[in-house]
């Protein structure tokens, strides 16, 4: 519509320089004029609507220029003659305009593709993965494609409604599928010239992506293969030698040929019981730390009072409890987190303390809040730490020089548990001894509470 | 005549374990391995307390407990395992007074269920002593060495349903239903901060409670002793 109002203005305004332009010029010569119209009309909208702008101006130009006026006759044979080449001429300068106009346009068209390419393979090759990069793709293939919207999925889909799925095939394999509203049409040579590009392209980084994946896979089970190495290593010695203990004080009690003080048989029982304890926190720490690894831990977040973690975090630790000074103000704002798993890290770090605790001295857990964070310091005064070695005390299977118990499972549970929750664990510098601290994200909501 | 116990457990080294050390603590003890020979025990021979294993090969302690409770008002103290916190829970709301998680001390078991055999037979005090706390439930008064304490409306409806169960755990979901009714809403997310609240309160040391006692992932109780 656009095109035939352009065409009839400028139809009219050459016919309105024609008309300036007549009393100085002859006539017959100024039919050429029309070429101008016709010409942008080819460049613009094509050679169809140029023909009949030829046509169209012709007529015009015989109704109001060449007489008789207002008439279609015309008196002299060789005004016929003229129109008829300058009826040639239009058509032929149209149809060149519009092979220039279609050569440019496929160019751009190119242009367009190859760009697209190019920006997705440089995309695809700084290492974002596919996954992460299909929906750029789809923009930049309904970019090249000239639609409005288009959707990429790998491998071979079928349309849901409303949508039309065209493959997109690197030799026989179907890479992926795009999707296309129903009422899109797309270029046929553009579509085969494309989508056999960007499926190359996609195969080649969907091959990268398995291969890197494999990859990492490798590097998981390698890792895990030592970590399992070294697990086993510390369970046989952990769970070996309380069961040792165990099994010894039971034959003790339960052979007939040993007389036993009621002291001597109390003792046994008793170390029967401690043993057994023993084992069991390794195994909880076991499960604690496969619960872990397997990235299977779920926080169960509640609002607390962190003097409330402490303390329940202090009775599970029996009469060295009384060791632990608490400097937490009234003023403290609550946190969000799970309970049973920051006192498992709070037990853990007040344990750890107080097992490098020189006899006779206490353990400080003193709380410091900052704008987003509650910071807890667990601080001891035994010989702490050098710096080299902090990052390995939270490694699984480490411990301190100074300490032979445990498997040092505890650190890295407590900064497992710590990370679930939203917070971090670090050793901190300080030359009075041993210092962690635990950092737990406050409670989003207002702490505002009524009463 | 010696309180009867009925222990419900599948493991038969559990059984007994706690067959013997039961007997040896002066009760009388029945055992069952399954939920059906459970039932089938409490309903022909209601026994005075049970101790019920969480994990049955043909059910769970929780369907027992709420299937006991539609008759028998009998003390149940269940056995749990680390990490099914969420069943424990749903044993204690289908009446269940107590618990004790594996592997256990005998003697916690024993205080537990001397406790609950205490608690079923004494009727509700309207003035609890606990060391140097007094809660007077009828004149909703609360003191500490004889000073009073004002608590707010919410902290007192709190303390008085801990103290009309002293001893008695109670699950979040017990005290919010108490406190706020069924309906209640936000208050779950502030419970430990009224808690912490009432604390601050009325103990010595907040972080070292003697009153108002938590129990991991469960609930809380009064402590029946300071």
């Amino acid at each position: 519509m656009v095109g035939v109002l352009a065409s009839a203005g400028v139809v009219v305004l050459v016919s309105g320089v024609v008309a300036l332009l007549k009393p100085h010029v002859p006539v017959l010569s100024l039919g050429a004029l029309y070429v101008l119209a016709v010409l942008p009309v080819a460049i613009l909208w094509g050679t169809a609507l140029a023909a009949i702008v030829s046509v169209a101006s012709m007529l015009v130009f015989n109704w109001f220029f060449l007489p008789p006026y207002h008439s279609f006759h015309l008196h002299e044979s060789q005004n016929w003659l003229a129109l008829a080449v300058y009826l040639v001429i239009a058509f032929v300068v149209s149809a060149l305009a519009a092979r220039a106009r279609g050569r440019r346009d496929d160019a751009e068209q190119r242009r367009a593709e190859a760009h697209a390419l190019a920006e997705a393979a440089l995309d695809l090759l700084r290492g974002r993965t596919l996954d992460e990069e299909l929906g750029r793709l789809a923009a930049l293939t309904a970019g090249v494609l000239g639609v409005e919207a288009a959707r990429l999925e790998l491998g071979e889909q079928r349309p849901g409604e409303g949508e039309q799925a065209l493959p997109v095939e690197a030799g026989l394999r179907c890479v992926a599928t795009l999707f296309l509203d129903e009422a899109a049409t797309v270029d046929e040579a553009v579509r085969r010239r494309f989508l056999p590009s960007l499926a190359a392209l996609l195969a080649v980084v969907a091959e990268r992506s398995r291969l890197e994946a494999e990859a990492l896979e490798a590097e998981a089970l390698r890792r895990s293969d030592a970590l399992k190495t070294a697990l086993l290593r510390a369970v046989s010695h952990d769970l070996r030698s309380p069961l040792t203990a165990i099994l010894a004080s039971a034959d003790a009690l339960a052979s007939p040929g040993l007389s036993l003080e009621p002291a001597d048989r109390l003792g046994l029982a008793e170390t029967i019981r401690d043993e057994a304890a023993r084992l069991d926190r390794v195994v909880g720490q076991l499960l604690d730390l496969s619960r872990l690894e397997a990235g299977a831990v779920e926080p169960h977040r509640e609002l607390w009072h962190v003097d409330e973690l402490v303390g329940q975090a202090l009775a599970g630790l029996g009469d060295d409890a009384a060791r632990v000074r608490i400097e937490i103000g009234p003023e403290t704002p609550p946190v969000e987190v799970d309970a049973a798993q920051v006192e498992r890290v709070l037990a853990n770090l007040i344990d750890n303390a107080l097992h490098y605790s020189p006899p006779g001295s206490g353990v400080v857990v003193r709380a410091e809040s900052g704008a987003t964070e509650l910071r807890l310091h667990v601080v001891d005064h035994g010989p702490g730490l050098p710096p080299e070695e902090r990052d390995a005390l939270f490694q699984p299977f480490r411990r301190g020089s100074a300490g032979q118990l445990g498997s040092g499972l505890g650190l890295s549970i407590a900064r497992g548990f710590a990370e679930a929750n939203g917070g971090r664990l670090w050793a901190q510098d300080d030359p009075a001894g041993g210092h962690l601290v635990l950092s737990l994200p406050l409670a989003e909501r207002p702490a505002a509470v009524r009463t | 005549m010696s309180a009867r116990v009925l222990v419900v457990d599948d493991e038969p080294q559990i059984v007994r374990a706690l067959r013997t050390s039961l007997r040896g603590a002066g009760y009388d003890v029945e055992t069952a391995a399954t939920a059906e020979e459970a039932l089938t025990v409490l309903a022909a021979n209601p026994p005075d307390a049970v101790v019920l294993d969480l994990v049955l090969p043909d059910g769970t302690g929780t369907e027992v407990c709420r299937e006991l409770r539609t008759w028998s008002s009998a003390p149940v103290i269940v056995l749990s395992v680390v990490g099914d916190e969420a069943e424990k829970v749903a044993a204690l709301d289908a009446g269940a007074d107590d618990y004790v998680t594996k592997p256990f001390s005998v003697e916690e078991l024993l205080a537990r269920l001397r406790a609950a055999l205490r608690r079923a037979d004494a009727p509700a005090e309207p003035v609890v002593e606990l060391g140097d706390l007094r809660i007077d439930l009828e004149k909703r008064a609360v003191s500490v060495r004889g000073e009073p304490v004002q608590l707010t409306p919410n902290e007192f409806a709190l303390l008085r349903v801990l103290a009309r169960n002293p001893g008695k755990l109670l699950t979040h979901g017990a005290l919010l239903r108490e406190v706020w009714g069924r309906g209640y809403g936000d208050e779950s997310h502030y419970l430990h901060v009224y808690v912490s609240q009432l604390r601050r309160k009325l103990e010595a040391d907040p972080a070292r409670p003697r009153y108002i006692l938590t129990e991991p992932g469960a609930g809380y109780r009064l402590a029946e002793r300071p």
